[in-house]
């Protein structure tokens, strides 16, 4: 496989041609924060909008999720107008996200934490308002998981192990702008519907919103 | 038979057919959606009754729109021996005069004329008045004067000329035609139409598509709705000239469900094109085969972004993919797409068959052509107008739109809707073009141009457009879903009061991180109402913040309805009348007073009240009702 | 009836329901391009789309019924419940607002006592906003079962409502009146 050299915050790397940058950087042990990427799917989703990137010879910063690495690529993760970004998408995340980490069965392995401890960006709300005024209920129908919409992020990887990996078919995004849910056909309790309780889509949740009932008790 | 020798045979007969219709008395209703809001289908009624009545040998024809929307319905009457007239608006009494005076006897009413469409010794033209002189009409021109449903129509005025004779030019020749006309996207931001059709013509893979947007979903534009309305062909013609271009052998036109007239006028005009032999296999007995497939949009905004757009037509919902890569390289099934907007798109006959030059002899250096704009909001001469580009603000507005209704002042133009921005009265002066438009933060968009006077609130515009934009946000990506979402509630609170200035600052942060975050450009664009009125009506704001006063006496919250009692005529009761809620009441001493608790604020006394008092007026910042009062005045029932 | 409580069908509806689908879904192919309008045939013909119907066209074009949710609750034209008898549609396009569209809206929203997006008790009325139906000269306008309303002010209001009230009393005068003869 072709390689090409890049550079990263000053440090120089070879990564094959053709290579996602966010991909290829996570290999070089760089973190650039990301919630939605995902190596197998065919398109980026580039909907989480916290990999932003600049790159030397571009006027403004880049998702890394959908920029392909080039020879001679100068990139930098951490600039004033790439801290604002992250800093903005991730407030905004949090402004929507029960944010009890305390009580989340996932504290401590949720990617969340991870972007604020990495990128030293506060856990709670200073700025902007908190969007979840009204609790949404929690599924917790099925024998092996529960469903907390209120600490879903919207990144999808649910829903495409769902359908691309088991092919099951049972959730799906519902709704459109701030109504945009990961549901099911009808809204109906996921034990209800055509989910077999395989639980590969709680193992790639990045956050505290689909957990094994194991880890709640 | 050669390609021209088949066209000229299908227009030949059709100008026949027209020739005859000019023999007798020929009289066009507009009847596009707009029209028949004005209740043209009426007055089409009208016509054919009474010319039976009478025993009349005339022809009646529905057509499209002519732009002239505030004298609608409009109806155009053209009689052997006289000037063709255009009437407007006509009621049912005026129908009925044009027939008995007009068509049976030889008086062709001058006193319910606007203008002639030609020149002549009587009655003036549409040229004549300051926005003819200023109004250049390509791809407007023949609205409302030609039959939509008839193809005939369009083929005596050189209908489908362009297209037989771009079969017979090299594919590539066409697209250089297009380049060298300089030819830009109406659909917004303005991208070089023939540098678009090259990279897909270049692009591997086929089939190849071309797609029509006509997806009008800018909450103040109907331009594309008035063109498939009212010229239909004209489009299908520069889809098939796109379509020879690349190379495509399938079209679409994507349309609005919301449109049906204009789904049933482009469906009929695609049938009939068929018959023709100019759509369909072997065009004009070429070797280029094309089909075109109507598409109806269920209602979402953000198809109006190429890439959700073909999400849509691949039976997904319209969520947008980062580009590149982009449609013209890979797009609908992955196949290399071109996606046009209907403008742009009715401007390529007229190209091809004027040639380049011609079109960059119009409009500005860099921005060729005309403009089209739907003018609406406070401005007399309301209606879709087309413009050279490089008219400026002060042209459209004071002369092609005769200046603000009611004597009021000018405060600023909504140009582009929810991706456009707010305008003041510094910026009246400014030629209009694509470029000059975005330096000043606003945005081509799709043409609405909505004028805005002393009574429209810049706040609650800008909270108006957020609404919209985040009413039909994807909410796939995290800035447009949410961010949106904060922008709007902020400013909700400004409007009732609630803000604070430290809002303003969060307002402008989180607009910029929107503008440069967002993946796709509704999200990129939704911050620009938002940012402009924050530069140029920023004392607006703080009214509201500060004083808790609304300037524009237009945000509920902030504002009070009351009757001065030494303009109230005590004989008078039209305003109770008018009062939905029973708030208004007559005091002990017969002047009428109103219920501050019981008020609705729907405005219905302040136009009921006669002009010769004018006593309901509206304060701002809002009256904090007296106790003792209320328990006085609520006594008064008799 | 609010947008998203379940819908119990009546008698005989269940059977009617799958066969128009059936007969929609036989004129169109299985690719996935034809969910958008096989699914705008089923509320043209039902005004809705009904849980069964969505189920049916997931089967015909073998894609989860997810999916055929996933279409149905992204774009506006898309309804889950059955519409009133009379619909009305606000414009709330850019001129239609700045007209006063938003008085309308809360004038019909008075009358009716419901709130847009819904339907009344009986039935008879549902209340929608739209984006703009290309009338803003006319603004603000109201589409009343596919007729526009130029111009309308809340006064209007009682009058389109108004004239449906009677109407309606006049067909069951005329219903009465009907039953007497026989």
């Amino acid at each position: 496989m072709s390689k090409v050299n890049i550079t990263i915050d000053g440090q120089q790397y070879q990564v094959p041609a053709g290579e996602k940058l966010l991909w290829a950087a996570l290999d070089c042990g760089v973190y650039i924060p990301h919630l939605c990427a995902n190596k197998d799917k065919e398109r980026p989703d580039a909907s989480c909008r916290l990999c932003f990137v600049e790159i030397e010879g571009f006027d403004a910063p880049v998702t890394s999720c959908t920029q392909e690495v080039f020879e001679g690529m100068v990139v930098k993760t951490r600039t004033a107008r790439v801290d604002r970004l992250v800093q903005t998408a991730f407030e905004l995340l949090l402004s929507n996200h029960k944010l009890r980490c305390g009580k989340c069965p996932q504290n401590r392995q949720c990617e969340l934490q991870k972007i604020s401890r990495e990128r030293k960006l506060k856990l709670k709300l200073t700025r902007l308002r908190p969007l979840l005024t009204e609790e949404k209920a929690v599924d917790d129908s099925t024998d092996v998981f529960i469903y907390d919409p209120n600490r879903c992020v919207l990144c999808g990887q649910c829903i495409w192990v769902d359908h691309k990996v088991v092919e099951v078919g049972a959730i799906g995004f519902i709704n459109r702008g701030f109504k945009r849910k990961m549901g099911t056909f009808g809204d109906v309790p996921l034990a209800e519907s055509r989910c077999t309780q395989c639980g590969e889509c709680v193992k790639v949740c990045p956050v505290g919103a689909l957990v094994f009932k194991e880890k709640t008790e | 038979m050669s390609i021209s020798d088949k066209y000229h045979a299908i227009r030949f007969a059709a100008v026949e057919k027209i020739e005859k219709i000019k023999e007798k008395p020929h009289v066009l209703v507009g009847t596009a959606t707009c029209g028949r809001a004005a209740g043209a289908l009426t007055i089409l009624d009208v016509f054919r009754e009474e010319a039976d009545k009478h025993q009349l040998d005339v022809i009646i024809d529905e057509v499209g729109c002519m732009g002239y929307c505030y004298a609608e319905p409009l109806v155009v009457i053209a009689k052997p021996g006289f000037p063709a007239l255009c009437y407007g608006p006509v009621d049912e009494g005026t129908a009925r005069r044009l027939v008995a005076d007009f068509l049976v006897n030889d008086d062709p009413c001058y006193d319910f004329a606007i203008a002639a469409l030609e020149p002549n010794d009587e009655f003036p033209t549409f040229e004549d008045f300051p926005r003819g002189v200023i109004e250049k009409k390509i791809i407007l021109a023949d609205c409302g004067l030609i039959d939509p449903d008839d193809i005939d129509h369009y083929l005596a005025r050189d209908g489908y000329a362009a297209l037989a004779k771009v079969l017979e030019m090299e594919p590539y020749a066409v697209i250089e035609e297009i380049k060298s006309a300089k030819l830009r996207g109406r659909g917004g931001a303005g991208f070089p139409t023939g540098v678009k059709w090259e990279r897909c013509f270049q692009a591997e893979g086929s089939p190849k598509y071309v797609i029509c947007n006509a997806d009008e979903g800018d909450p103040g534009a109907f331009m594309d709705r008035a063109i498939l309305e009212s010229n239909p062909h004209q489009l299908i013609e520069g889809l098939i000239i796109a379509a020879y271009a690349i190379q495509a052998s399938t079209g679409y036109i994507y349309v609005r469900a919301e449109y049906p007239l204009a789904v049933a006028r482009l469906r009929n005009a695609i049938s009939q094109a068929r018959e023709k032999g100019l759509l369909g296999d072997n065009i004009l007995g070429s070797d280029f085969s094309f089909d075109v497939i109507i598409f109806q949009g269920s209602g979402a905004f953000v198809c109006g972004e190429e890439t959700a757009l073909i999400k849509s037509i691949e039976g997904k919902p319209g969520v947008p993919d980062h580009r590149p890569p982009y449609p013209a390289t890979c797009g609908l099934y992955g196949k290399p797409t071109v996606i046009n907007n209907v403008k742009t798109l009715s401007y390529v006959p007229h190209i091809l068959r004027k040639g380049a030059d011609w079109f960059r002899s119009i409009g500005t250096e860099n921005s060729p052509g005309t403009a089209v704009f739907a003018l609406a909001g406070k401005v007399v001469g309301t209606g879709l107008v087309e413009v050279p580009m490089g008219t400026t603000i002060r042209e459209l507005v004071y002369d092609v739109g005769s200046g603000i209704k009611d004597d009021k002042m000018f405060k600023a133009v909504q140009i582009g809707g929810p991706s456009g921005g707010c305008l003041p009265e510094s910026s009246l002066d400014l030629p209009i073009d694509f470029d000059s438009l975005q330096e000043a933060g606003a945005m081509m968009g799709s043409g609405g141009l909505v004028v805005l006077d002393e009574d429209d609130c810049m706040v609650e515009i800008a909270r108006f457009f957020l609404d919209f934009t985040q009413k039909e946000s994807c909410g796939k990506c995290t800035f447009c879903r949410l961010g949106t979402k904060q922008m709007l509630d902020i400013l909700t609170d400004i409007t009732q009061g609630k803000g604070s200035l430290e809002d303003l600052n969060i307002l402008q942060d989180l607009a910029e991180d929107i503008k440069m975050g967002s993946l796709c450009s509704l999200g990129k664009t939704a911050p620009n109402p938002v940012l402009t009125t924050l530069k140029y009506f920023r004392d607006e704001y703080e009214a509201h913040i500060n004083e808790g006063r609304c300037p524009a006496l237009m945000c509920k919250d902030l504002i009070t309805y009351i009757i001065i009692p030494e303009k109230c005529s005590k004989l008078c009761d039209v305003c109770i009348g008018s009062c939905p809620t029973e708030a208004i009441y007559t005091r002990p001493d017969m002047l009428k007073a109103i219920h501050l608790d019981k008020c609705v604020k729907c405005n219905n006394c302040m136009v009921a009240c006669p002009p010769q008092y004018k006593a309901v007026i509206k304060v701002s910042p809002p009256i904090v009702e007296e106790k003792e009062e209320t328990v006085e005045g609520g006594k008064e029932d008799e | 009836m609010k947008g998203g409580e379940a819908l119990e069908l009546l008698a005989g509806e269940l059977e009617q329901i799958q066969a128009e689908t059936a007969e929609i879904l036989q004129q169109h192919g299985t690719g996935r391009q034809e969910l958008i309008p096989i699914i705008q045939e089923i509320q043209e013909r039902l005004g809705y789309l009904p849980k069964p119907a969505m189920e049916q066209v997931a089967r015909a074009l073998d894609i989860p019924e997810v999916d055929v949710y996933s279409v149905a609750t992204f774009y506006n034209q898309f309804r889950l419940n059955p519409p009133g008898k009379h619909q009305i549609k606000v414009c709330m396009g850019t001129a239609c607002h700045m007209m006063g569209g938003h008085i309308v809206m809360d004038s019909f929203e008075r009358r009716l006592e419901i709130k847009e997006g819904e339907t009344t008790p009986d039935r008879e009325f549902s209340l929608e906003r739209v984006a703009c139906v290309g009338c803003c000269a006319l603004a603000p306008v109201v589409v009343v079962d596919e007729k526009v309303e130029a111009k309308v002010s809340p006064i209007r209001v009682d009058g389109i409502l108004l004239t449906f009230e009677i109407e309606k009393k006049e067909q069951e005068k005329e219903q009465q009146e009907g039953g007497a003869e026989e």
